[in-house]
C-alpha cells in the first residue's frame, strides 16, 4: 500500500511542477503587456516583481520535478526489485526447467527484461495522468478568456488520439514482426557463437559471418519499418501541435489588431499568455506519445512474468531434520514412471546398479540424492528421507553423467569456496591436469569446462564429489567415454572413497570390484 | 571516452552523407522552432501595438501570419525527415558494426575463441551495439546541431533584439547546460561502472544458478548460490541509485538554468524597453526565443542518463573489433599480390618434432591416401596436435608443413586441410544448409553419396529428407548421427587433409567400422589423421603412433 501511495506522489508532484506554467507565463505575458503599456502605474518595478515572481515559480517547478522524480524512481525500484526477488525464489524453490527456456533466457529476464518495466514506471503513467489534467486545465482557461483559441485547441486536441490508435495499429502488426526478428537473430547468433570455434576447422567462419549479416539487414529493415510508422504518428502529433499553435498566434494577432470581431475579447496580456499556453496543451500528450514505447516493452515483460508464474513445476525436496546413520530403504518406489526395486544400502557397502539404457538407474541415483521423489517410501534409518534430506545432502558427493560448471575457478568447482587439500586432487588423478593449465587451479571455466577435455572435466567432477569426505557418493556412468588409462583412474579414485558408494555403471570391470551388483530391469 | 570518439569516428566514415543530411535536418527543425515562437510572439505584440496606437489597419498581417504557418508545417516536415535519415543511417552502421565484431571474433587466436562464453559474446554483439545506437542520435547530433542553433539564434537575436539579448541568451544556453553535462557526466562515471559490474554479476549467477541448480542442491550450495545472486541485484540496485541521484540533480539544475535564462531575457528586454532602445514587440521575440531554444538544451538530460553505458560499451567493442577488416570492405588484399600457390594436390602433411611442451615432439608425415592414427590416453594432447595440423594453434617447437611450406594464411590453411572436431558443430537449419556450410556447392546427388558414406541415407530419409530442420545446436539428432552428419559434411569439401578427431565416438562397432570404411571410399586421395581412442578409429590406418608423455615418440607401423 504505502508503495502504491508513493507512486502516486510522484505522479501527482510531476501535475503540480506543470500546473506551475500557467502561473509562470502570465508573469512573462503580464510583463510583456506592461511594456506595451508602459507601465503606467508601478514603473519599471511592475518588470522586476514579474521577473523576480517568474524566477521564483521556476525554482518551484524545479523543485517538484525533483521531488516527483525521486518518488518515482523509489517506487519502480522497489517494483524492480520485488520482482527479482519473486523470480529467484521462484527458481530457487524447483529444480525442474523452466518452460521459459534455459540459463540465459532466464537470466535475460531477471536482468534486461524486468529492467524494462523502469522506464514505464518512470515515464508513461505520470505522463498519462498529466495528459488527463493538464490540457482540461489549459482548455478551461482558453475558453474562459476567449472561446475561438478554446475551439482551436479542443479541435486540435482529441484528434491527437483518434490519429495516434489509427497508427498505433499498424504499428502493433510491424513490431511484432519486429520482435520476432530480434528474438530469431539472437538465437541464431548464440547457436552459431557456440560453434564458432568448431566451424572454424571446416572453412565456414565466413559462411556464418555472411549469414548473419543478412539476418541483421533484415533485422535493420524491420527496424525502419516499425520508425517510420512510429515517426509518422509523432509527426501527426507534433503537426497539430504546430498547427495549433500557429493558429493560436494568428487568431489573436487579427483580434488584436481588430481584424476580427468575434471569438472573444483579448488584451495584449491574455493574447501572450494564451500563446504561451498553448504549447503546453500539447506537451503531455507527445510525452504520453513518447512514452508509447515504453507501454509496450512492459506489457512485454509482464505476459512473459505471467508465463513464468503460470508453470507447476515439482518443488525441492526440503527437510531440516538431522539425518540419522543407518540403512538406507526403498519400498515401491515409481518416479519418473519408472518402477524402481525395492532395495536396502547399509553404511560402507559399495554397489554397482546395472542394466541397460532408460531402465531407470539416473532415476534411481536421482532418488537417492533426493531430487526426485515420486511414490512409494524412501526410509534412512527408518525416518523418512525427505524429513531428513537437508542434512543427508550435506553428506552427499554426487557425480552426475553431464558435466556442469560454474563460470568460476576450477577450485571453486571443487571446494565450493572450501579447501581443496592436495590429497582431492591426487585421488581424483587431477595434480597433472592442474599443473598444466594456465594459472594451476585458479584458472576459469566456462558453463562447460572449456579447455579441459571430456575425462579431464570428468576427473574435476569426481574430486568435486570425493571433497569433505561425504558419507555417501553417487556416481552415474563415471567411466563412460573414457579411455582405459582414465577410466582406471576414475575407477581407484571412486574406490578410495571410504563411505557407501553407488555407481550406475556399464563397465563390468568397475562393477566387479563392488560389494555387491543390482541389475536393473532384470 | 576515446573509445567513444573511435565509435563516432567509424559511423561517420561509413553514413557521412546520410549524416550529414539529417544533421542539416536537425539544425533546420531547432531553427524553426526557435523561430515559429519567437515570431508568434513578435506578431502578436507588434499586433497589440499597433491595434492600441490604432494604426491595425496599416499592419502587414499576411506576411508574419504566413510565415507562421510556413514555420509550422516545415518543422514538422524537416522533423520527419531528420529522424527517417539519421535512424536509418545509425541502424546501417550498427549492423556493420555487429558484422565485423563477428569477424574479430572469429579472427581470436583459437584457444580465447574455444572459450568464448556464447552468451557473454551475445551481449556483447547485441546489448553493446545497442547502447551504442545514442551516440549520434543523442549525443552528437544534437549537441553539434543545438551548438549550431544557439549560436545562429544568438547572433540573429543580437541583430533583431539587441546584442545584449543575443548574447544573454545564447550564451547562457550554452554555456551552462554545457557544464551542466561534463560535471553529471563526471559524476555518473563512478555509479554507472558500478551498475554495470553488478548487472553482469547478476546475469553470471543467474545463468550459474539454473545451468548447475542439481549439482548446487545435492551439494548444499542451492541456498549459497540464491544469495549471491541476491546480493548482485542489492548492489545493482544501490548503484543504480546513485546514477539516478546524479542525473536527478542534473536534471534540477538544467531546469533552474532555463528558469534564469529565460527571466533573465525578460529582465534585459524589458529594461531595454523601458529605456526606449527596443520596442515591447522586440522584447517579446527575444522572450519567447529564449523559451523555444529551451528545445535545443532538452537532450542534455537524456544523453547525461546514457553517455556512461555508451562509454563503457564502446570500451569493451572497439578492441573486439577486427582490425584487419577494412570498413568499406576494400579487397585491398587479394589483387596487389599473387595468391600462395597452393600445395601440389598429392603433398603430404608433415609434423617436424611438433610439440606444445605437455607431450613428447611428434614427428610424422600423412600422405595422399594414407591414415595415421594417433593415439595416447585422455588429455595428453591428442586434440591438440590436430589442432597445430589444422593451423589454429601455433606449436611451442617444431613445424607443421604441407608440401614443405607452411600456408600463410587461416584461409590457406582451409583451402588443404579440414578438420572435424570432437563437438559437432551443427547449427539449426536444415540438413542441407549444414551441409552446405562448408561452402562446398555440392549438387544433392553429392550430398545423398556423402550420407551414405557415412551410413545416414536412412536415418535422413526418417526425417524426411535433405529439408528436415534441425534445432539449436544441431538438436534432433542422436549424438552419433551429428558426428556421422559432420563427417558428411566434411566429405563433401573434399580436402587434401582431414583431421578427425574421435570420429567413431558414439557410434556401435559396426557402423564405426562401416564409417571408417566409407569415409576411405569418399576420399580416396585424401591423407587422413585420426586421434584415436577406440579400435574402430584405428580402422584401415597405415600406421599409428602413440603420444609419449616421455621424450621420444614411438613410431610403431605394421599393426
Amino acid at each position: 500500500m504505502t508503495v502504491r501511495q508513493r507512486y502516486d506522489r510522484g505522479a501527482v508532484l510531476t501535475l503540480a511542477a506543470s500546473l506551475v506554467w500557467p502561473l509562470q507565463a502570465w508573469l512573462v505575458a503580464r510583463a510583456l503587456g506592461g511594456l506595451l503599456a508602459g507601465f503606467p502605474t508601478d514603473g519599471s518595478a511592475g518588470l522586476v516583481w514579474s521577473v523576480a515572481g517568474f524566477v521564483a515559480l521556476g525554482t518551484l517547478r524545479a523543485a517538484l520535478d525533483a521531488l516527483a522524480q525521486r518518488a518515482l524512481a523509489d517506487r519502480a525500484a522497489a517494483r524492480i526489485a520485488e520482482l527479482r526477488a519473486e523470480l529467484l525464489a521462484g527458481e530457487h524453490a524447483t529444480t525442474e526447467a523452466s518452460t521459459l527456456g534455459g540459463p540465459g533466457a532466464l537470466a535475460a529476464l531477471m536482468a534486461e527484461k524486468i529492467d524494462a518495466l523502469r522506464p514505464y514506471l518512470l515515464r508513461y503513467r505520470p505522463a498519462r495522468l498529466r495528459a488527463m489534467v493538464v490540457p482540461l486545465v489549459i482548455l478551461v482557461l482558453a475558453f474562459w478568456h476567449s472561446w475561438a483559441v478554446g475551439a482551436v485547441l479542443l479541435l486540435a486536441g482529441p484528434l491527437i488520439p483518434v490519429f495516434m490508435a489509427l497508427v498505433g495499429m499498424a504499428a502493433r502488426d510491424a513490431s511484432a514482426r519486429q520482435m520476432a526478428e530480434i528474438g530469431t537473430l539472437s538465437d541464431l547468433l548464440v547457436d552459431r557463437l557456440a560453434a564458432l570455434s568448431d566451424l572454424r576447422l571446416i572453412g565456414a567462419g565466413d559462411a556464418v559471418v555472411d549469414g548473419f549479416a543478412d539476418a541483421s539487414e533484415r533485422l535493420r529493415e524491420r527496424t525502419m519499418a516499425v520508425l517510420r510508422i512510429a515517426f509518422l504518428s509523432s509527426t501527426i502529433l507534433e503537426l497539430f501541435a504546430a498547427l495549433g499553435v500557429a493558429m493560436v498566434a494568428v487568431w489573436t494577432g487579427f483580434a488584436l489588431l481588430g481584424l476580427v470581431e468575434w471569438g472573444g475579447a483579448v488584451t495584449p496580456v491574455t493574447g501572450i499568455w494564451l500563446l504561451l499556453l498553448a504549447p503546453e496543451f500539447f506537451q503531455p500528450l507527445r510525452d504520453v506519445a513518447a512514452a508509447w514505447h515504453d507501454k509496450a516493452a512492459a506489457e512485454a515483460v509482464q505476459a512473459e512474468l505471467a508465463r513464468w508464474r503460470a508453470q507447476v513445476r515439482a518443488p525441492v525436496l526440503r527437510g531440516a531434520d538431522p539425518a540419522p546413520d543407518g540403512a538406507l530403504v526403498l519400498r515401491g518406489v515409481v518416479a519418473r514412471g519408472v518402477r524402481l526395486p525395492d532395495l536396502e544400502i547399509a553404511p560402507g557397502e559399495r554397489i554397482a546398479l546395472m542394466g541397460p539404457s532408460g531402465v531407470g538407474k539416473t532415476t534411481l541415483l536421482r532418488v537417492l540424492a533426493g531430487l526426485d521423489r515420486g511414490e512409494g517410501s524412501v526410509t534412512l534409518d527408518g525416518t523418512p528421507l525427505e524429513r531428513v534430506v537437508d542434512d543427508w545432502r550435506a553428506h552427499l558427493g554426487w557425480m552426475p553423467q553431464a558435466p556442469q560448471f560454474l563460470g568460476r575457478s576450477l577450485r571453486y568447482n571443487v571446494g565450493f569456496g572450501a579447501a581443496v587439500p592436495d590429497r582431492t586432487l591426487q585421488r581424483s588423478a587431477l595434480t597433472d591436469v592442474v599443473a598444466t593449465l594456465p594459472r594451476g587451479a585458479l584458472t576459469g571455466l566456462g558453463e562447460r569446462g572449456a579447455g579441459l577435455s571430456g575425462g579431464e572435466a570428468r576427473r574435476v567432477m569426481l574430486a568435486r564429489a570425493l571433497n569433505g569426505a561425504p558419507r555417501v557418493l553417487l556416481a552415474d556412468e563415471p567411466t563412460a567415454d573414457l579411455d582405459a588409462e582414465t577410466a582406471q583412474a576414475v575407477a581407484e579414485g571412486l574406490l578410495s572413497h571410504p563411505g557407501t558408494l553407488v555407481v550406475a555403471t556399464h563397465d563390468p570391470r568397475l562393477a566387479q570390484r563392488m560389494d555387491r551388483v543390482i541389475r536393473l530391469g532384470a | 571516452m576515446r573509445a567513444l570518439l573511435g565509435i563516432v569516428a567509424l559511423v561517420l566514415r561509413t553514413e557521412h552523407r546520410a549524416l550529414l543530411r539529417g544533421f542539416a535536418l536537425a539544425v533546420t527543425v531547432l531553427a524553426m522552432g526557435a523561430a515559429l515562437l519567437g515570431l508568434s510572439g513578435w506578431f502578436i505584440v507588434a499586433a497589440a501595438a499597433s491595434g492600441l496606437a490604432g494604426t491595425g489597419a496599416l499592419f502587414n498581417v499576411f506576411g508574419p501570419s504566413s510565415m507562421v504557418r510556413f514555420l509550422a508545417l516545415g518543422r514538422t516536415a524537416a522533423r520527419y525527415g531528420e529522424r527517417l535519415l539519421t535512424h536509418d543511417a545509425t541502424l546501417r552502421a550498427l549492423s556493420g558494426l555487429r558484422v565485423r565484431l563477428l569477424r574479430g571474433f572469429l579472427a581470436q587466436p583459437w584457444r580465447v575463441l574455444e572459450r568464448l562464453r556464447a552468451n557473454a559474446v551475445l551481449n556483447r554483439v547485441t546489448a553493446d551495439v545497442d547502447a551504442l545506437d545514442g551516440v549520434l542520435l543523442r549525443l552528437v547530433i544534437p549537441a553539434v546541431a543545438g551548438g549550431l542553433v544557439l549560436l545562429g539564434a544568438g547572433a540573429l537575436l543580437a541583430w533583431l533584439v539587441h546584442p545584449w539579448v543575443g548574447l544573454w541568451v545564447s550564451g547562457g544556453w550554452l554555456l551552462a547546460p554545457t557544464a551542466a553535462f561534463a560535471l553529471g557526466q563526471r559524476r555518473a562515471r563512478a555509479p554507472a561502472r558500478r551498475v554495470e559490474a553488478a548487472g553482469q554479476a547478476m546475469r553470471a549467477r543467474m545463468v550459474d544458478l539454473i545451468a548447475a541448480r542439481e549439482d548446487l542442491l545435492t551439494y548444499g550450495q542451492l541456498d549459497r548460490q540464491t544469495a549471491s545472486v541476491a546480493q548482485a541485484t542489492a548492489r545493482e540496485a544501490d548503484a543504480r541509485r546513485a546514477l539516478e541521484r546524479v542525473e536527478r540533480r542534473a536534471g534540477f539544475a538544467l531546469d533552474l538554468i532555463g528558469t534564469v535564462v529565460v527571466g533573465g531575457a525578460l529582465a534585459i528586454g524589458g529594461g531595454l524597453a523601458q529605456r526606449g532602445d527596443v520596442t515591447p514587440a522586440q522584447a517579446a521575440l527575444g522572450v519567447l526565443a529564449a523559451l523555444a531554444l529551451a528545445e535545443a538544451t532538452t537532450p542534455v538530460r537524456r544523453a547525461l542518463a546514457e553517455v556512461g553505458r555508451m562509454a563503457q560499451a564502446a570500451r569493451r567493442i572497439v578492441p573486439a573489433l577486427d582490425p584487419a577488416f577494412d570498413t568499406a570492405r576494400s579487397p585491398t588484399q587479394d589483387p596487389t599480390q599473387d595468391p600462395i600457390q597452393p600445395p601440389p594436390p598429392k603433398a603430404p602433411l608433415r609434423l617436424d618434432a611438433v610439440t606444445t611442451g605437455r607431450f613428447a615432439p611428434v614427428t610424422l608425415e600423412v600422405r595422399a591416401g594414407e591414415t595415421v592414427a594417433l593415439t595416447g590416453p585422455s588429455g595428453r594432447g591428442k586434440s591438440t596436435v590436430l589442432l597445430m595440423a589444422a593451423g589454429v594453434l601455433a606449436p611451442a617447437q617444431g613445424r607443421v608443413t604441407l608440401g614443405g611450406q607452411t600456408p600463410a594464411t587461416e584461409a590457406d590453411w582451409r583451402r588443404a586441410v579440414v578438420m572435424v572436431p570432437q563437438r559437432h558443430a551443427l547449427i539449426a537449419g536444415t540438413l542441407r544448409e549444414n551441409l552446405a556450410l562448408a561452402g562446398a556447392e555440392a549438387e544433392d546427388d553429392a550430398r545423398r553419396a556423402a550420407l551414405e558414406a557415412v551410413q545416414l541415407t536412412e536415418v535422413v530419409k526418417a526425417k524426411g529428407g535433405l529439408d528436415a530442420t534441425l534445432g539449436f545446436r544441431g538438436a534432433g539428432l542422436s549424438g552419433g548421427e551429428s558426428r556421422r552428419l559432420a563427417l558428411a559434411r566434411a566429405i563433401l569439401t573434399r580436402p587434401r587433409v582431414l583431421l578427425l578427431d574421435e570420429p567413431t565416438e558414439g557410434l556401435d562397432h559396426e557402423t564405426a567400422a562401416k564409417v571408417m570404411t566409407g569415409l576411405r571410399n569418399a576420399l580416396p586421395e585424401t591423407a587422413m589423421l585420426v586421434a584415436a581412442h577406440r579400435s574402430e578409429d584405428r580402422k584401415g590406418a597405415t600406421c599409428v603412433i602413440a603420444l609419449q608423455g616421455l621424450p621420444v615418440a614411438v613410431r610403431k607401423t605394421d599393426i
